[in-house]
């Protein structure tokens, strides 16, 4: 699927190592540190370790800048708001660290706090890695070599492809509406009422277009039962499928350990 | 009822399969819409539960879960944690449609409390456990408010979820029943289900 190289996606252009891996490799590790670090013992440390490792691959791969553009902006209305609550209200908090007048923040609550943080910062660091180094097409194309019907590779892809036409779509109909008057500044029920002119002519445009997309599929052969040939190509060696396995091994091996221990 | 990977080699039409191309980009699109009414709803479902209800619960759930995918892709990983919690959403949504809860505008404000509830069954648990509670929105006053309350975490997420998701999948839902009224036979026509929503 030819989806444009400026496309709406946070993807990055490159050739690093990182971004030559296989999607599907990419997946497992995300899959492999969100369970390492949720579910094995200390897993916050084990989630700082994997932090460091994440941005050194970043670095690697000629990403770092954006990951830690959007890790911050992800992360950082997560600290304003777990730290202070955790510090002051978490209904384990027992030893203060810090008091201010009769206010304290209390130590078993800002553990608590940065225990979720480091653990989500090492599952998002590596969501990003793969965000960011994987061309979607190539998501596209790994879900369709790995069995997967034409239907999810179209679900997958064509969303991406429409996106931008809507996203004007709805900058039109939102300064239309509003050179007709349409009050956006009243009180809450003023506004609510106006919560129906914007959404419905975006929504019938839309859905009324559905007919005319689905014949230009069929046309063009979407339900023809040969296999078609990918334009583009992944690279998959012995030793990636081996690490692919490894890693969902060690997934099912921690869960398992996890039931059982 | 067939399973999903059954339903998505056989059970969708073309039809069915931009349908629910389109509603996804419409979920991603319709916040941006809004935002200039500033009403504290995000409305990042319609798309959803249109498709539950027109297309049945599968691909409500299907649409729901590549939204929140999707979503992860151009915007932040963390909307793809939610995944699970979008495909309640459509899945229920084709499921009241399927008991007639989309027939009158207020049995749609009946699914949109049932789609609440079901939504916070799948949410509490990912807030909680893989969030600690918070996730660095707004609602997180709730939260703050009722731990100071003297609630515990639980209860307070639980509380915090319910009450920043009902006006919006009630306005989601009674908005998606003024839609289909206003669709044009030949499109609805095309779609399995949409005689569960004509009274």
């Amino acid at each position: 699927m030819n989806i444009p190289e400026q496309s709406t996606t946070l993807h990055v252009h490159g050739e690093s190592w990182t971004h030559r891996l296989h999607p599907l490799n990419k997946l497992a590790y995300i899959l492999l540190v969100g369970v390492g670090v949720y579910l094995l013992p200390k897993g916050w440390m084990i989630a700082c370790l994997l932090i460091v490792c994440n941005l050194v691959l970043a670095m690697m791969s000629g990403v770092l800048g954006p990951l830690w553009k959007i890790l911050w902006r992800t992360m950082l209305p997560l600290l304003l708001f777990m730290i202070p609550i955790h510090g002051l209200l978490n209904p384990d908090n027992v030893t203060p660290v810090f008091t201010y007048h009769s206010i304290s923040l209390y130590a078993e609550g800002l553990r608590f706090a940065a225990v979720v943080l480091v653990r989500l910062a090492a599952v998002i660091t590596a969501s990003l890695l793969f965000v960011l180094c994987t061309h979607p097409a190539d998501c596209i194309t790994a879900a369709t070599q790995a069995g997967c019907s034409p239907s999810v590779a179209y679900l997958l892809g064509s969303p991406l492809l429409i996106l931008p036409a809507m996203r004007a779509r709805a900058g039109v109909i939102q300064s239309a509406q509003r050179a007709r008057g349409l009050d956006s500044e009243g009180h809450f029920f003023k506004r609510m009422k106006a919560l129906k002119p914007l959404v419905a002519p975006f929504v019938l445009g839309a859905l009324v277009e559905i007919e005319q997309r689905a014949i230009a599929l069929e046309v063009r052969g979407f339900n023809s039962r040969t296999v078609a040939t990918s334009w583009r190509v992944l690279v998959d060696s012995k030793g990636q499928k081996g690490a692919r396995w490894a890693m969902l091994l060690m997934v099912v091996g921690i869960i398992v350990w996890r039931i059982v221990g | 009822m067939m399973g999903l990977s059954d339903r998505l080699k056989s059970g969708f039409s073309t039809f069915t399969l931009v349908f629910i191309a389109v509603a996804i980009v419409i979920n991603i699109a319709v916040g941006q819409l809004v935002s200039l009414l500033k009403l504290p709803i995000f409305l990042d479902s319609i798309g959803t539960i249109l498709v539950g209800v027109l297309a049945g619960p599968w691909a409500g759930a299907i649409t729901g879960l590549l939204t929140n995918l999707i979503w992860g892709l151009i915007s932040s990983p963390v909307a793809a944690a939610f995944a699970p919690v979008a495909m309640v959403i459509g899945f229920m949504a084709g499921i009241c449609a399927r008991y007639g809860l989309f027939k009158t505008w207020w049995l749609a404000l009946v699914a949109g409390v049932v789609i609440t509830v079901f939504n916070a069954v799948v949410a509490v648990p990912i807030r909680l456990y893989m969030f600690g509670g918070i996730t660095g929105s707004g609602a997180d006053f709730v939260t703050s408010y009722m731990l100071a309350l003297g609630r515990d975490l639980f209860g307070s997420v639980v509380i915090t979820v319910f009450t920043s998701n009902l006006l919006d999948k009630v306005v989601s839902a009674l908005l998606v029943w003024g839609l289909i009224k206003a669709l044009p036979g030949r499109t609805t026509s095309r779609l399995s289900r949409s005689e569960a929503t004509l009274s």
